[in-house]
């Protein structure tokens, strides 16, 4: 039991060790090369109670080697949420359900050919007695309560449970040091090698996710991933809990972190009856 | 969502644990209950529905029958109070308090005239103008401690919530608006989407003509001049100086008031609503002026 105790209390020290580490945002190894870092403090319309909001580095990706080209500053209720790992699941569970259709499908025994005349006398055979050779008991016969096609799965996560998915994502994400937030899409060549080796170089696990605001990106980047099948894009309108968690690696550019921000902000702090509405049921 | 050490401390150990993917996140234990009949040792037998009879079988008598019996709920001959109760006009009440604590959370502007509109705006009361609501009532829970100043138009008001208002220098107005107006006021958005022309409002039905005519109620039938000897009355009988409303800076809003046939502050009948183009088409032909004026 008291080694049980001395071990626990040990673990405690380490993760207060890494506490402390904590507060650098998002890690990097190399030092700042250049003087000219842009260092952005942001005017929030819903400013931080509580917490001050997390440090990141702006990063390049025009360049092989890691640049760090500025400081950019997150908002803590959207990237340093509670990680709720149950909400995060429950996202999961309602972006594989709601548009899954079921086609499994069984006859019954009313479906299953034949089976319309007695096939014995009701007595005096010494014989069990039966109606039809189709009945659920018969081999051959249809099946009682098999599965029926084209059954829908269909159902809504509420509103808020949708945002808290993607806070606690995009802040175990950057709590796990997997979001990276770079300055632009531009790339100096098309060549997939170049990503695959920039990628690698930065340790960025092998797939990564990347978001931009907009839905049309560099012609460069597009064609590199292209080529590459465990990288990917997508614009902030398709930014999902699946999509994050599916890639090792989540890659924003700044304009994308602060479109993220904004429409989380914006939801975290109206009036959502209006969304919640629609899928409510009147039942109960 | 947790206190804001938990955060911290939760991002930390995440920090130290394997990348949540896919492959290792679930629910919270407990969480679904997995319905199924046990057989055997596991919940089998009479599965917990008792040995023979109706409790088995779970074909319940309907409530309140006794087996052939006059049931009690029966014998009784009933009064009926309630007689016709789902056709009379409701009016869903709101508290001062609720009205203090949407003034004191910043969810209505108080430099503005306020309406039923406005207050369904907050997001924190709403009316089924289908379930035969008829708009606001304001109750007098929390007249004591009431302390806003503004300029409020209410369905319904007594006299102690008139009073509390009026205490702290400002005005209100009971007003009357048919259903088909409620519908507009609690979403507007949606009516103008519609691209139809702003109606007017109807005037009350006979019974409680007599409820808007009445300065005492302000109603906003009512004659101007008779209300304001009304509310130096009502400041005699509940016994506190009554603000001066004339020498208040904010008199002209304190003042402003809905004609009998208008909808929204601001916005005449007959209007029409481009929110597409941003812009207001107003009514020119002769005609339709005269068939919209009040």
């Amino acid at each position: 039991m008291y080694i049980m105790a001395s071990m626990l209390t040990n673990a405690f020290k380490r993760l207060q060790i890494s506490t402390i580490s904590q507060i650098r945002a998002v890690s990097s190894n190399t030092a700042p090369s250049n003087d000219s870092l842009v260092i952005t403090r942001k005017d929030w319309k819903f400013p931080p109670t509580y917490t001050k909001p997390r440090e990141v580095w702006i990063e390049n990706i025009d360049t092989i080697e890691e640049k760090k080209i500025g400081l950019f500053e997150l908002h803590p209720l959207v990237y340093a949420n509670m990680p709720r790992i149950d909400i995060i699941h429950q996202n999961v569970t309602w972006q594989k359900k709601y548009r899954w259709v079921s086609w499994a499908h069984t006859k019954t025994r009313a479906e299953v050919r034949g089976g319309g005349r007695k096939p014995w006398p009701q007595k005096g055979l010494g014989r069990a007695r039966h109606g039809s050779i189709r009945s659920p008991l018969w081999r051959g016969g249809g099946i009682a309560h098999g599965p029926r096609s084209g059954k829908t799965h269909f159902f809504m996560l509420p509103f808020h449970l949708r945002i808290y998915g993607l806070t606690s994502t995009l802040s175990s994400k950057l709590a796990q040091d997997d979001l990276h937030i770079v300055q632009n899409l531009e790339l100096p060549t098309e060549e997939p090698e170049y990503l695959n080796e920039l990628i690698e170089r930065r340790n960025w696990g092998p797939s990564v996710l990347i978001v931009d605001d907009t839905d049309y990106a560099p012609r460069n980047i597009t064609a590199a991933i292209d080529a590459i099948q465990h990288v990917n894009i997508m614009p902030v309108y398709g930014l999902n809990v699946y999509s994050m968690l599916k890639h090792d690696t989540l890659v924003l550019t700044v304009a994308a972190a602060e479109k993220i921000e904004e429409r989380i902000l914006y939801h975290l702090h109206s009036d959502t009856k209006q969304q919640q509405a629609k899928f409510k049921l009147d039942q109960v | 969502m947790g206190s804001r050490q938990i955060i911290e401390k939760s991002l930390s150990m995440l920090k130290s644990l394997p990348r949540i993917s896919l492959s290792n996140i679930r629910d919270n234990p407990g969480s679904r209950k997995n319905y199924k009949r046990g057989r055997g040792q596991h919940g089998g037998d009479k599965h917990g529905a008792g040995n023979k009879g109706s409790g088995q079988r779970q074909n319940y008598m309907r409530l309140g029958y006794e087996t052939g019996n006059n049931p009690f709920y029966l014998r009784v001959p009933q009064e009926q109070y309630y007689r016709g109760h789902h056709h009379r006009r409701q009016y869903p009440p709101l508290s001062l308090n609720a009205l203090q604590a949407m003034v004191d959370t910043d969810r209505l502007d108080v430099t503005k005239p306020i309406d039923i509109a406005s207050i369904i705006k907050s997001g924190l009361y709403t009316i089924h103008p289908d379930q035969k609501h008829y708009g606001i009532q304001l109750t007098d829970e929390g007249a004591d401690r009431f302390a806003a100043k503004l300029n409020i138009e209410v369905q319904w008001a007594t006299e102690p919530v008139i009073a509390a208002i009026e205490r702290n220098g400002g005005t209100i107005t009971t007003a009357y608006y048919d259903p088909h107006s409620l519908f507009l006021l609690k979403n507007p958005k949606k009516f103008f989407e519609t691209g139809q022309a702003i109606p007017r409002r109807m005037i009350p039905p006979p019974d409680v003509i007599e409820y808007y005519s009445k300065p005492e109620n302000r109603g906003y039938l009512a004659d101007p001049e008779i209300i304001s000897q009304e509310r130096l009355k009502l400041a005699q009988k509940y016994g506190y100086q009554l603000p001066n409303l004339e020498s208040d800076p904010d008199y002209n809003m304190l003042c402003e008031r809905k004609d009998p046939r208008q909808i929204f502050y601001g916005l005449e009948p007959g209007w029409v609503i481009n929110l597409k183009d941003e812009c207001i088409l107003k009514l020119k032909d002769e005609d339709l002026l005269r068939f919209y004026a009040s």
